[in-house]
């Protein structure tokens, strides 16, 4: 059975990947907008940068961010330098490396459901008197809803799975940064194959019922098929 | 009054239209596909950033050298070619959308939102559809759902892109009356852009003519069909319009009509009875001339009238005659060989053979 630790990586791992959507959202939401809307040529250079974190092995991005946030690194030191204490090895660089890994699969679907909006929806409540902010959140939003909800289960899902980034940023602290996987990891490890079991047996449960989700909801079209909702 | 002097350059394509048109009734703006018709509306609208120049509306100005008022603040009412409702809205979320916004608006428009909506909901038919999915009702339904939106917003001028092109004949019949409903007694300028002559002929009362970008002509209805030069003769699209009220339907197969001149004309019968003025569109091909009053003839409507002006310019082997019939203008296209056979001229008194005519209902 599930010792205490378990849980604790269990209800860090639920913590991590709720932080992390909760900030995905925030920045995906103006980013992914924006590439709906711009025509400049700079928007390519962005996408792929976004796009990034779905090609690189985890370990490479992991490795990285490791480097930038290690007292010599530009963000650690500049941390240090302001008094902060370096957020390698702690729950705060897991959440920056979580954000990094899934800004794409927070991002894309936004951006899909924005583009699927289209222009002329927008300027006929332009006509009828509404202002940017008022058209973004009483046309776009109510209209991008499945995109949303493909945004916040899979960015949410895939922070969950994480593994790489959190191996080469986060240690093994638990109740700091031992995530779920890591926990798996460990158990096999140690040759403890039921707790293994157990958790392993639980995330994919998980997994499956989130992606079940997302797909019954989204019966139009799947993000990843690039049709959008 | 409207002032409009705007223009906009693209890769392929350049407008540039000047133009006056008084404040108030319908304007069609008339000319082919592709023709900037629709670029100019947009433009107007405030919806091309692009635009450039000026423009003033009723003595507010939307746009000059230093000011460009955002489309959502020029308050007005813009029916696109398709209906274009907010999907995730039902039908009255969609017909209060533009009455929901803007404060100003309220203040000087007393009536209550209930009884605007009301009074749109009567005119429009729109009563038993309120509470439905747009995306369950027909294009025509759509298409009226999208001017009660447009009108419940209170505009300043409504503004129409083709709003019956996107249907079928059917339900452009259909729609028809609804358009002449909501224009009569509308105290704001409505910009109607067309290519059909059809829906120029029935609703407007002003005309601006657009061909390759540019306004070739504007004003008055009357005037811009009358012209033996209007840019219409040049496409053979030139007609003209008669005012007329029905008078009878004593003979059989034909209905009798009184032009404005006190001319009697007979089209083929149809199902109308209105005290109601109608409008009855001649085209100038079917219009051809005699010297002597035709004894025998299988064309229906023989009116004495004179010649007014002759167009200078040969377009196909023909010129256009502008005739005055009892006042009311008319247009001809007559070959170059019949006007020197006839030796026509200015002030000439001819007889007008007017092969079909088509009532505008």
């Amino acid at each position: 059975m599930l010792e205490a630790a378990d849980f604790t990586a269990f209800t860090l791992t639920l913590k991590l990947a709720g932080v992390s959507t909760l900030i995905l959202l925030c920045l995906g939401t103006p980013l992914a907008w924006w590439l709906s809307q711009t025509r400049t040529r700079g928007k390519s250079v962005v996408e792929a940068l976004i796009a990034l974190p779905l090609v690189l092995p985890p370990t490479v991005l992991g490795f990285y961010l490791l480097l930038a946030l290690s007292p010599t690194g530009p963000v650690g030191s500049t941390l240090n330098s302001l008094g902060l204490p370096s957020l390698a090895f702690s729950f705060s660089g897991l959440v920056l490396g979580s954000v990094i890994y899934s800004l794409p699969f927070v991002v894309q679907p936004l951006q899909t459901s924005f583009v699927a909006v289209g222009r002329r929806p927008l300027e006929v409540a332009a006509t009828l008197g509404a202002g940017p902010l008022d058209r973004f959140l009483n046309i776009v939003l109510p209209m991008s809803k499945l995109g949303y909800l493909t945004a916040i289960v899979l960015g949410f899902a895939h922070t969950m799975g994480e593994f790489g980034v959190v191996l080469m940023i986060g240690g093994n602290i638990p109740g700091q940064t031992q995530v779920l996987s890591i926990a798996i990891y460990d158990h096999v490890e140690a040759l403890e194959y039921s707790q293994a079991h157990w958790l392993a047996g639980l995330l994919l449960l998980f997994s499956f019922l989130v992606l079940l989700t997302v797909y019954t909801l989204n019966k139009r079209a799947s993000f990843l098929s690039g049709a959008g909702p | 009054m409207i002032h409009v002097d705007l223009s906009l350059s693209r890769a392929e394509f350049s407008l540039k239209a000047q133009f006056e048109l008084p404040g108030s009734g319908v304007t069609g703006i008339f000319g082919q596909s592709g023709g900037g018709k629709t670029t100019l509306l947009r433009a107007i609208a405030g919806l091309e950033p692009g635009a450039v120049g000026s423009l003033s509306v009723n003595g507010r100005c939307w746009q000059s050298e230093s000011i460009f008022l955002p489309a959502e603040n020029r308050h007005i009412g813009l029916v696109f070619q398709e209906p274009s409702l907010f999907s995730h809205l039902d039908v009255r979320a969609n017909l209060v959308f533009g009455s929901d916004r803007g404060k100003d608006r309220k203040k000087n428009n007393k009536a209550p939102q209930a009884a605007v909506l009301e009074h749109i909901c009567t005119t429009l038919e729109l009563g038993s559809l309120l509470h439905r999915d747009p995306r369950s009702l027909s294009g025509g339904e759509q298409q009226r759902v999208a001017i009660g939106r447009a009108l419940m917003a209170s505009p300043v001028m409504l503004m129409m892109d083709e709003p019956l092109s996107a249907l079928d004949h059917r339900a452009r019949r259909t729609l028809m009356p609804f358009l002449e409903k909501t224009f009569q007694g509308l105290e704001i300028p409505v910009l109607y852009v067309s290519h059909s002559t059809e829906e120029v002929a029935r609703l407007a009362d002003h005309l601006v003519l657009m061909e390759e970008g540019r306004v070739t002509a504007f004003g008055s209805l009357g005037e811009v069909l009358g012209r033996v030069d209007s840019p219409l003769n040049e496409v053979d699209e030139a007609f003209s319009v008669f005012n007329c009220t029905v008078n009878n339907h004593d003979l059989p197969h034909l209905t009798s009509l009184i032009s404005r001149g006190g001319e009697v004309l007979h089209i083929p019968r149809v199902d109308i009875n209105t005290a109601l003025p109608v409008r009855l569109r001649i085209r100038a091909r079917d219009v051809s001339l005699c010297l002597q009053r035709p004894q025998q003839s299988s064309i229906l409507n023989v009116l004495p009238a004179q010649i007014v002006d002759i167009s200078e310019k040969i377009r196909q082997g023909s010129r256009s005659i502008k005739l005055n019939i009892g006042g009311e203008t008319l247009l001809a296209k007559v070959s170059e060989y019949s006007v020197q056979l006839l030796e026509l001229a200015p002030g000439q008194q001819v007889f007008a053979q007017i092969k079909s005519a088509a009532l505008m209902t």
